[in-house]
């Protein structure tokens, strides 16, 4: 049986620091997926997967279990995404530059049954998708990753960003909107039915 | 057809969209989405969009960050410490304390018999209050208590060496004292007495220049144990400034909590 996010916690609370190392192992993939789509540079993300365990491990005597283990390390790397966006005074999110090689911004793996075809095409909206991010406001595009790509609960995303319910769903149907718009002027969008359907 | 409950709702539409709420919120909405164009086209372009998102993925990167509070250097530091009795183990790890918290004076104590073991001077070593040197202090390599110790060092030896003359003469007075009969027993357990305590405050004395010598090899172990795992997380990790500056903090944290 699999020993539980929490148990890893009370483990390394009562000092086993292989626990916690555990924890790692089991989330620092979405994480550096969260920070990666908030940031939209690799080495920012990386950089903040460090940050955000190495917060967690000194914040963990304090952590009451008042949210999931995963929620609350969510929300540290957040939060430290909000601060490189800060620190670099940048425009929140580093914009592919025209012509770049998809295969910098997107994964280059494949499923068995997809094309060589297929995969460019997936790849091209993945650049399309990522740019069309890029022009949400911070809360929104959270709002969309948490759900969309790490599957949190309306009620989690609330706790997370610290707003009502209905606040996180106005941000969902804000961003998908503006999405939409972004994805449809781009045209590789699939998102066009509001011309096919009756 | 216009149903205010739904139409322009990005609440129920979400829901709706994310499988969210209960089922016969659900069902009454796909009725509504039968019946109205707009919702309905509302719900297959974001669904779409939805669609479209799994294509983004990020980039493949190397992550192998791991926490190291490695028990290799505990066991290093404390090692030699299984040769030695249970006792003399507890008042090294109350030296420890003592000396890192800026403590001038040393009174180690151990089990809960309370047997002592005291320096016996007089003369604070450190002219500094105790609360001056805080624990974290103890962590730079050229941490103030650091010389305390070595004064400290210094000055046991100076007593030890004063002390010598006495102990040294002692087997002869005990002698005398047990040879001649000119002595009374009242001398000669003022006698004794004093010989012993000469003794004991020489014991005292060695034991204590042995424990900060032992203090010493301890922090220097402990130092380069830490050395090492911040140069391990160095060729992990050590890129950007504000990698550094982590480090920094995370080598604080660890010195933090070998400490304890
Ligand atoms: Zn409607």
């Amino acid at each position: 049986m699999t020993v539980t996010d929490e148990e890893l916690v009370a483990r390394c609370i009562a000092g086993d620091t292989e626990s916690f190392n555990q924890l790692i192992l089991r989330w620092e993939r979405p994480i550096y997926a969260l920070a990666y789509r908030q940031l939209g540079r690799e080495e920012d993300a990386r950089d903040v997967v460090q940050d955000a365990f190495l917060r967690a491990f000194r914040a963990l005597p304090g952590f009451k279990g008042e949210a999931k283990f995963s929620s609350w390390l969510y929300r540290i790397t957040l939060n430290l995404c909000r601060d490189v966006m800060r620190r670099a005074k940048r425009a929140p999110f580093v914009q592919a530059p025209e012509g770049v090689d998809v295969g910098d911004l997107v994964s280059t793996e494949t499923t068995a049954a997809e094309s060589i075809e297929d995969v460019v095409t997936r790849k091209d909206l993945g650049r399309h998708v990522a740019r069309a991010m890029s022009r949400l406001p911070e809360e929104q595009r959270a709002a969309i990753l948490l759900k969309e790509y790490h599957g949190l609960t309306f009620q989690e995303i609330a706790e997370l960003q610290g707003c009502p319910l209905s606040t996180v769903k106005t941000r969902l149907y804000q961003g998908l909107t503006v999405l939409r718009r972004e994805l449809q002027r781009n045209g590789t969008s699939t998102a066009r039915s509001e011309s096919r359907t009756p | 057809m216009n149903d205010s409950r739904y139409c322009d709702n990005p609440d129920v539409l979400i829901s709706y969209l994310y499988e969210d709420g209960p089922g016969e919120e659900r069902l009454a909405f796909e009725a509504h989405l039968r019946q109205c164009a707009r919702c309905a086209a509302e719900v297959a372009s974001l669904r779409a969009v939805r669609e479209d998102l799994a294509a983004w993925a990020p980039p493949e990167t190397v992550l192998d960050f791991r926490i190291v509070r490695d028990p290799a250097p505990v066991k290093s530091r404390w090692g030699w410490t299984s040769a030695m009795p249970a006792w003399a183990q507890l008042a090294a790890a109350s030296l420890v304390i003592g000396v890192a918290a800026g403590i001038s004076g040393l009174e180690v104590r151990y089990g809960n018999d309370g047997l002592i073991v005291r320096t016996g001077w007089n003369q604070p070593v450190a002219t500094r209050p105790a609360d001056a040197t805080p624990v974290a202090q103890a962590e730079g390599a050229d941490a103030p208590w650091r010389a305390d110790l070595a004064a400290l060092q210094e000055q046991l030896r100076g007593e030890i060496r004063q002390s010598v003359p006495a102990a040294g003469a002692m087997p002869v007075s005990m002698a005398a004292a047990g040879g001649g009969r000119a002595m009374s027993d009242a001398e000669f357990l003022a006698r004794v007495k004093q010989l012993v305590e000469a003794s004991e405050a020489r014991t005292e004395r060695e034991m204590a220049l042995r424990m900060a010598e032992v203090v010493r090899d301890m922090d220097a172990q402990r130092r380069a144990d830490l050395r090492r795992v911040a140069d391990g997380i160095g060729v992990l990790e050590g890129r950007t400034g504000a990698v550094t500056v982590q480090q920094r903090e995370m080598m604080n944290y660890l010195m933090r909590v070998s400490q304890k």
